[in-house]
């Protein structure tokens, strides 16, 4: 077979919307680290770089806002896929990514001879899905708190200022180790996947790929009968 | 014989034009000379140069000391340059000031001791400095000075009379917080006085931080973030807890909206008073802090696991696959 079967991951608008998120989140991550580590040199020399501390803070806020604007696009995704019932909730959490994940430690320990049978997404991809979420709520939520302190500050303690600027501070770092870690791992430098999974890129995956790394998801299409037969 | 003597001096091209000029050019430059030595009454200060040279003649030598029966020593020498493009040096002789030294050789000092040095040199300044000396001595420097507390600032403690950086310069205003932290930074000297050592804690904080990257490129423009005197106050500065401090905490909300014009009631708390949080002082701000500490390290070491197993699982696989 010259040309492998594949089943679609994702659709173009979610592969568009995962590009908008690589470029706002490097773009923010240069401008946001070199005011949370102020006092290095490599901080000075980046700031010099870009023009200046104002210029910074400019081009941080304006990709936030990108970011923010690419957030509620994605909420408003979801929610009308769920209603057009194109959305099966295969990003939702539940018991069976618990057995997932012991299940999936106990295979790399070879204590069990197969892989879990995951399903469409596997427990890893969900971690990075709702750590996305979480991340971004936490970050542009502080961040429009030190963005408008004064406002805020009719309704709440001002307290909530410098607290979000420690928020922002850590959840920064937090996001830029976990996609270093787990994200340049899982999507990059996996040995059978390197130098990428092309999935994110042409919104497809190997037939062959989809039964060992997603036997569950494998199963269910091919009972509804939506897979050419073997 | 003249003109051709001059030649070589001013010679710019090969062309013969270039001789005819000479005397031209050189009436330009007798004539701005002139201009550029005499402001406003050309035999005045043609006086007061030369009384400065009388002056400098000895005082440019490095290292010179005047020693103290206290056996502290000041510094007498002065660097001709700093103090030409002083505001003083633009405007004063040295013997507006140092009215007594015309006399050489120079009558005696009386102070025994710096401190004593430094207050005689505050009453030079308040011949002319009247308002700001007045400020002064009802701040909570001037008054702890007058307690007989050495280590207390006064005029020259923070101003260098033969340097004096105009104070409405950029210069001078960005680099504010060093010139207070000399004391504010020492944990030594605060002590003493029942206070903390703030400098570090404003310089880690949002408004320290602008003013330090601010200064990165544009030294020659002032911070728009706020430094020590903006809300503390400069001359009159007062204690915080003093009703009359701009910092007071009757009077804070007032001194935010000097910038933060539209902050909310409950805007005060954003400021954490020059303190590291901890259970007391911001609680939030320590909890979220500890939050991080504990969560960061937490997710990077089970990401990190999980990878390395992965990797390990796939090592395995491979060496088997190469043993069969």
């Amino acid at each position: 077979m010259s040309r492998a079967a594949v089943v679609s991951r994702f659709t173009l608008a979610q592969r568009i919307e995962h590009f908008v998120l690589i470029i706002s989140f490097n773009v923010l991550a240069f401008t946001g680290l070199p005011q949370k580590y102020f006092y290095t040199g490599w901080a000075e020399r980046i700031i010099q770089l870009l023009g200046g501390i104002e210029r910074v803070r400019f081009i941080h806020r304006t990709f936030a806002v990108i970011l923010i604007a690419e957030a509620l696009w994605h909420i408003g995704a979801v929610i009308a896929a769920r209603r057009a019932g194109r959305d099966r909730g295969d990003m939702g959490l539940n018991f069976g990514d618990v057995r997932g994940v012991l299940g999936d430690i106990a295979y790399l320990l070879g204590l069990r001879g197969s892989k879990p049978a995951f399903d469409r997404f596997d427990y890893r991809q969900k971690i990075e899905y709702w750590a996305v979420i979480w991340g971004t709520a936490i970050m542009a939520t502080t961040g429009l708190i030190m963005w408008f302190p004064e406002t805020l500050a009719r309704f709440v303690p001002g307290v909530l200022v410098p607290a979000s600027r420690v928020a922002h501070g850590g959840e920064a770092l937090l996001a830029m180790l976990a996609v270093i870690i787990w994200h340049f791992y899982n999507a990059h430098f996996r040995p059978d996947i390197f130098p990428m999974d092309p999935a994110m890129w042409s919104g497809q995956m190997e037939l062959e790929r989809l039964r060992h790394d997603h036997a569950a998801e494998y199963d269910r299409l091919q009972k509804a009968g939506q897979l050419p037969p073997d | 014989m003249g003109p051709a003597r001059q030649i070589p001096i001013v010679r710019v091209g090969t062309s013969v034009t270039s001789v005819r000029l000479v005397p031209i050019v050189l009436g330009v430059l007798i004539g701005a000379a002139v201009l550029w030595l005499a402001p406003a009454a050309p035999a005045l200060a043609q006086d007061a140069a030369q009384e400065n040279d009388t002056c400098l003649a000895c005082h440019t030598q490095p290292g010179m000391v005047l020693e103290l029966p206290s056996t502290e020593v000041v510094s007498v020498t002065i660097d001709p340059k700093r103090f030409a493009g002083s505001a003083h040096g633009q405007a004063l002789t040295c013997t507006t000031c140092h009215e007594a030294n015309a006399e050489i050789p120079h009558p005696r000092v009386t102070a025994k001791t710096m401190r004593e040095y430094q207050d005689a040199r505050s009453r030079i300044c308040a011949t002319c400095h009247t308002d700001p000396v007045e400020a002064f001595a009802g701040s909570v420097h001037g008054r702890a000075g007058r307690m007989g507390f050495a280590d207390t600032p006064n005029c020259t403690t923070c101003h260098n009379p033969h340097d004096a950086a105009r104070v409405k310069t950029p210069a001078f205003r960005n680099n504010l917080p060093q010139l207070c932290g000399t004391c504010h930074a020492d944990a030594r000297i605060m002590q003493k006085y029942g206070l903390r050592p703030v400098y570090q804690s404003y310089i880690n904080e949002f408004h320290g931080v602008t003013t330090t990257l601010y200064k990165l490129t544009k030294p020659m423009s002032p911070t728009p973030a706020a430094i020590c005197n903006d809300c503390h106050g400069g001359h009159e500065i007062r204690a915080a807890s003093d009703p009359a401090s701009k910092v007071h905490p009757d009077n804070i909300l007032g001194t935010c909206r000097t910038c933060h014009t539209d902050a909310g009631r409950l805007f005060t708390t954003a400021w954490t008073e020059h303190q590291t949080p901890s259970p007391q002082a911001s609680p939030l701000v320590y909890y979220v802090q500890l939050f991080y500490r504990f969560l960061i390290p937490a997710t990077v070491a089970f990401l990190g696991l999980l990878t390395v197993l992965d990797l390990g699982r796939w090592a395995t696989d491979q060496v088997r696959r190469m043993g069969r």
